[in-house]
């Protein structure tokens, strides 16, 4: 049973659809991520799903449950973790999540739950001298002391440094383990890429696709390119001759083969049995990055390799 | 009725920490009568300005509501405007309690503060400069309460606006210096001229010193007085909390 569905979500600011019919379901336990442009509509769908904001047309269902009508019920069981949000400079991190535990009917047990989420150090640090990672990982626990179901988490890596960043996705990977079902608003497609079992492009207010990382990849082509330095010279009549292979073409002496479907394993078996060896191999695929580009217009399509394929 | 406890307990512990708000909130009008009553030079002593009354008489009230304007124009505004700004009310929207809850465990917060303020300088002027304890306590009690209720009533009206901590300080400060000098921090108003004084008894500021001061002396305060109290604190009380802004 999905625990989220949207159905032609419309949401009008200044006569403009800022949302333009949206929907999508996200199931129990999976962690669904939003991916779009600024402006694209992702926040202000999140917020409609919280019930932050009033849609101006079609259909919410949370846990069952109407965002608006059901208030009170959605906020015991949707943990929210906003754009953009702080806490009193001067409150500290234990008496932040006493405080909002002290708002649920079956509060998390908070000194385990920072445990978890590596601030049991901090518990008597002011929230004014916490570390930018340190900051969102108590937005996060306060998310989730209420023991929701559903946890929304809006941009929370953004301005975090790559250590933090790592830091904080095992921490969302650990509140899945924990059963929770996740939907992760981002703008880093290696976060969707790594975290997300589904990923919703959006793009003006509109679904653009909705598929496994693997899938939107797939969307734009399996092209894929190697390149290396042969140890001793191979004729590209060979390389030519697998049916895996596009194009082979010569860079001093570095080679690119260009090709799709299983072209890796073809060519280094070739290269095996030809007892040659690829000196300085690097081998680019579509990313999620390149596929995100593609299907938002914002890009070439192909920023590895910088070429078009389709 | 349990988060707006915790809330206050919390939103106390905060108040607590900012050691300026502490100063200028709790001990600052109690400090300004002592200072004054022991530096300046004839302070404690019967004037022929203020017919036959001392300064430190007519201070005292004064004092009182210089400390409720302190809190309710310059302290509760910024913290209104910052929670606004920071989306602290708006991560409350997210949970089971109302955004409301945060704001009414501030104002009991700054009320608690200011009875506190206002206990320790009467406390001050009683032990060391013989003031009496307010003669009509019950008056004094009823005058002091609108006094903060209107007071407070405009600084939520400024917090309820606010977008931004430095526009609640701003908007703050703009009012709080013309109303001291219509409380007569500058002039008493035993000494204002009558047109003057016909408009500081139409600010809350004004009324509020006329009233305690009458309270205090064992007079009952004029019906003028506590009527414009009560207006302000009902009509923009209750503009604010129509035009609150959540977000």
């Amino acid at each position: 049973m999905p625990v989220i569905e949207v159905e032609n979500l419309v949401k009008t600011y200044d006569g403009v659809n800022v949302v333009d019919g949206i929907s999508f379901t996200v199931d129990e336990g999976e962690i669904f991520g939003i991916v779009g442009p600024n402006g694209a509509g992702k926040t202000t769908t999140v917020e409609s799903v919280e019930g932050l904001r009033v849609p101006d047309g079609g259909s919410i269902r949370v846990l069952g449950l109407h965002p608006i009508e059901d208030r009170y019920e959605i906020t015991e069981r949707l943990g929210a973790q906003l754009q953009e949000s702080r806490l009193q400079d001067r409150i500290k991190v234990s008496e932040a999540l006493e405080l909002y535990a002290s708002f649920y009917r079956n509060p998390a047990d908070w000194p385990q739950l920072i445990e978890r989420l590596g601030l049991a150090g901090k518990a008597d640090t002011r929230y004014s001298d916490l570390s930018g990672g340190q900051k969102q990982r108590l937005s996060v626990a306060l998310a989730l002391v209420g023991s929701p179901e559903v946890a929304v988490l809006d941009e929370l890596t953004t301005g975090l440094d790559p250590a933090a960043r790592r830091s904080t996705w095992e921490t969302i990977e650990e509140i899945r383990a924990g059963g929770v079902t996740v939907v992760l608003v981002t703008h880093f497609m290696e976060e969707a890429e790594r975290l997300c079992d589904r990923i919703m492009v959006v793009d003006g207010g509109r679904v653009v696709a909705i598929d496994t990382p693997a899938g939107l990849v797939d969307r734009i082509g399996s092209r894929q390119v190697l390149r290396f330095r042969p140890s001793v010279a191979i004729d590209d009549g060979l390389l030519t001759a697998l049916p895996e292979v596009a194009s082979v073409a010569h860079h001093g002496q570095q080679l690119e083969v260009a090709g799709t479907g299983n072209v890796v394993h073809a060519v280094t078996a070739l290269l095996a049995q030809r007892r040659v060896i690829a000196e300085d191999l690097r081998i680019e695929q579509h990313t999620l990055e390149d596929a995100y580009l593609a299907l938002t217009g914002s890009g070439s399509g192909f920023s590895t390799s910088g070429r078009e394929d389709r | 009725m349990a988060a707006t406890l915790q809330l206050t307990k919390t939103e106390s512990k905060l108040f607590v920490r900012d050691p300026i708000a502490l100063f200028f909130g709790l001990v600052f009008p109690a400090v300004l009568l002592f200072a004054l009553g022991y530096l300046y030079p004839g302070f404690d002593e019967p004037s022929a300005d203020l017919d036959g009354k001392r300064y430190i008489d007519v201070y005292a009230p004064i004092a009182l509501v210089l400390g409720l304007a302190t809190l309710g124009l310059v302290t509760m505004p910024p913290i209104f405007g910052a929670y606004r700004q920071f989306g602290i009310l708006r991560r409350l929207r997210t949970t089971p309690v109302h955004p409301v809850r945060l704001l009414s465990a501030q104002l009991i917060v700054h009320v608690a503060v200011a009875v506190a303020a206002a206990a320790l300088a009467i406390g001050v002027v009683v032990t060391a400069f013989d003031v009496p304890v307010p003669e009509s306590p019950l008056w004094f009690l009823l005058s002091f309460l609108l006094a903060a209720a209107s007071i407070f009533a405009i600084g939520l009206l400024v917090g309820a606006r606010a977008s931004t901590q430095v526009s609640g300080q701003a908007i703050g400060m703009a009012i709080y210096f013309p109303m001291l000098f219509f409380a007569g921090v500058w002039i008493p108003r035993s000494v204002m001229p009558d047109g003057l004084l016909a408009v500081s008894d139409l600010t809350p500021l004004g009324s509020a010193v006329q009233a305690l001061e009458d309270s205090w002396f064992g007079a009952t305060p004029s019906l003028l007085n506590l009527t414009v109290m009560l207006a302000y604190a009902l009509v923009v009380g209750l503009v604010a909390v129509r035009g609150f802004r959540w977000e």
